[in-house]
């Protein structure tokens, strides 16, 4: 779970003014939703980067592993073993 | 002859080939020229007269395409609308060329609340069902009522009509509508096609938003010689887009350099093969060497066009052949086939080889001016040419090599941000007793944006600056990062020595 409340905090403060919204559920699409552009998934992998020491390679740059509060708790739990 | 009697033609010729595609499916030339006449007749049958505004609040996508060529086919006058937006910017748009209709897609009507328009007599055309709308108001239809039976005949088009006006980002921070006229797209649109050589055969991958010139000028090249062009809208992540591009075996690309800087920095794209691609183009700011040189490295067999020009000239002003990237590395090349360009000093003589002057153009490309501006238009059109605030040197064999901008304008990404618009929202904030908003190199945007604000007690919170333009801002105005400082280093005259801040934060 402390993925997935640490990657909401970051969503909330960076891209949604600081106001957590009930519609950001953990599968919302931020694609979809307009939450994040291509600014904001670099902001979000240099948060990812910094924060929990990993590298996020070329081709691990897709929807499947970044566009949801979801989809990124898997993914660092397979990254970080 | 106009752009779309071009594009008609194409119709005529290959009527089952795709004009366009996206993730929700294809338009043959004949569906697509068919649906554009329903869009332009439903428009004339609605009150909608030549000559008329109409807005586009849509992203690319085949019906951005059909409601694009309606209106223009209609004899209205197109305006594609950034749909990254605040809904106060797109009602100054509205409002300052008085625009009589708005086609939009639902999501961004009620994203920035726009249905209140209808109530000053315009015509508002959403892309959902009725059943989504707030207010019932008989100028609210829907895109289906639009495309309705109609037998309203069509007016003739002549070259001198104007097409659409294509707002930019102006120094005052007020945004300027370039007026183009339906011979300024064809002329600059035929002038692409030959040296493109494109033909119907050839198929893009456009990334880049129709709304501004460079994402319109790949609609009008492509759809006049019956060529393809693939949809994309998701390069936030770009080996989704990669994947699609070879498996359409798309002939082009475009983009802009942090395009390349994202393709080559952050996807797959250098472990791809690209057989079928024949060319690809830059444009919309200056890509740095290095970056030139490993695009070349990873596309040895593909022709790469460097490529300069302004909204002001319809998109296109010079270019370099691809053969000469590397002996001519950092040059924007020479005019485009019917377009002349010269440098001059102050007094409007020509300037000497490898002196610095202001690069202007002149050929059937440039704008008729800015809409409703007669003094603006002034600064930058005289004695017939267009003055492109833009400072270049020109070497002993005639290229071009562009030194600086003249104006402040901040490129990031794919857009032209204004540094005042930006400054004006953040001294709104109580804290903030003065702001200076400059662009600092970014490896990917080219620029990103950096604010330095004096503030007026002890402490300030960076982050309650950020959140207050995200509210009042677009989403790509947005600085990147708030720096304090204890006073705006100033001329003597009081202007803001922008140099001395970004030398501040460079790295």
């Amino acid at each position: 779970m402390a993925y997935r409340d640490e990657i909401r905090s970051f969503i909330v403060e960076n891209f949604l003014m600081g106001e957590d919204s009930p519609s950001l559920k953990d599968a919302t699409s931020f694609l979809e939703e307009g939450i994040i552009d291509s600014t904001g998934v670099l902001e979000l992998v240099g948060f990812l980067e910094e924060t929990y020491g990993i590298r996020v390679e070329d081709e691990e740059l897709i929807p499947e592993n970044l566009d949801s509060i979801e989809n990124i708790a898997r993914y660092l739990e397979q990254k970080k073993g | 002859m106009t752009l779309l009697d071009l594009i008609q033609e194409a119709a005529f010729r290959f009527p089952s080939r795709i004009a366009v595609k996206d993730s929700s499916g294809a338009l043959t030339y004949s569906q697509l020229t068919s649906l554009a006449g329903g869009v332009a007749r439903g428009l004339l049958s609605r009150g909608i007269s030549k000559g008329d505004r109409v807005g586009l609040l849509v992203e690319n996508s085949t019906r951005y395409v059909v409601a694009y060529l309606g209106i223009l086919g209609a004899g209205c006058v197109a305006l594609p609308l950034n749909t990254d937006n605040t809904q106060k910017n797109l009602l100054y748009i509205l409002d300052q060329c008085r625009a009589s209709a708005l086609i939009g897609q639902s999501r961004f009507i009620r994203k920035y609340d726009l249905w209140g328009i209808a109530r000053g007599g315009r015509l508002l055309v959403v892309t959902a069902g009725k059943a989504d709308y707030p207010i019932n108001d008989e100028r609210i239809i829907t895109w289906d009522d639009l495309l309705g039976e109609s037998d309203k005949a069509l007016s003739s088009l002549s070259g001198g009509d104007l097409a659409c006006i294509l707002y930019t980002s102006g120094t005052t921070g007020r945004p300027k509508g370039v007026m183009l006229s339906h011979e300024n797209l064809r002329s600059n649109a035929e002038s692409i096609i030959s040296y493109l050589k494109l033909r119907a055969s050839d198929s893009i991958l456009a990334v880049l938003p129709f709304f501004y010139s460079y994402g319109s000028s790949l609609l009008h090249t492509h759809l006049a010689v019956g060529g393809t062009i693939h949809v994309e809208n998701n390069f936030v992540y770009p080996n989704k887009a990669l994947e699609r591009m070879a498996r359409e075996q798309v002939t082009g690309f475009a983009g802009v350099p942090s395009t390349f800087a994202m393709l080559l920095h952050r996807s797959n794209f250098k472990r791809m093969e690209w057989p079928y691609l024949r060319y690809v183009t830059q444009a919309g700011g200056p890509m740095p060497p290095a970056i030139t040189r490993e695009l070349k490295e990873a596309l040895p067999n593909t022709d790469i066009f460097i490529m300069y020009g302004q909204t002001e000239a319809t998109a296109r002003l010079s270019y370099l052949p691809p053969d000469l990237i590397l002996k001519k590395a950092g040059s924007i090349g020479k005019a485009i086939p019917g377009v002349e360009l010269r440098c001059v000093d102050k007094a409007g003589r020509r300037v000497a080889p490898g002196e610095t002057g202001e690069i202007c153009a002149r050929g059937p490309n440039i704008m008729k001016g800015y809409w409703d501006m007669p003094e603006e238009t002034r600064k930058v059109l005289r004695d017939g040419w267009l003055y492109t605030g833009d400072l270049a040197t020109v070497d002993g064999d005639g290229f071009f090599y562009i030194v600086s901008r003249k104006s402040e304008l901040i490129k990031s990404g794919a857009h032209r941000i204004s540094p005042k618009e930006i400054e004006e929202v953040v001294v709104e904030l109580p804290d903030v007793h003065e702001a200076a908003v400059v662009g600092v190199p970014d490896e990917i945007l080219g620029e990103s944006i950096c604010a330095f604000i004096v503030p007026k007690g002890e402490e300030l919170d960076k982050r309650a600056v950020i959140r207050h333009c995200r509210k009042n801002l677009a989403s790509f105005k947005v600085p990147h990062r708030v720096e304090t400082i204890a006073s705006l280093p100033k001329t003597s005259s009081g202007k803001v020595k922008k140099y001395l801040l970004r030398d501040l934060v460079a790295v």
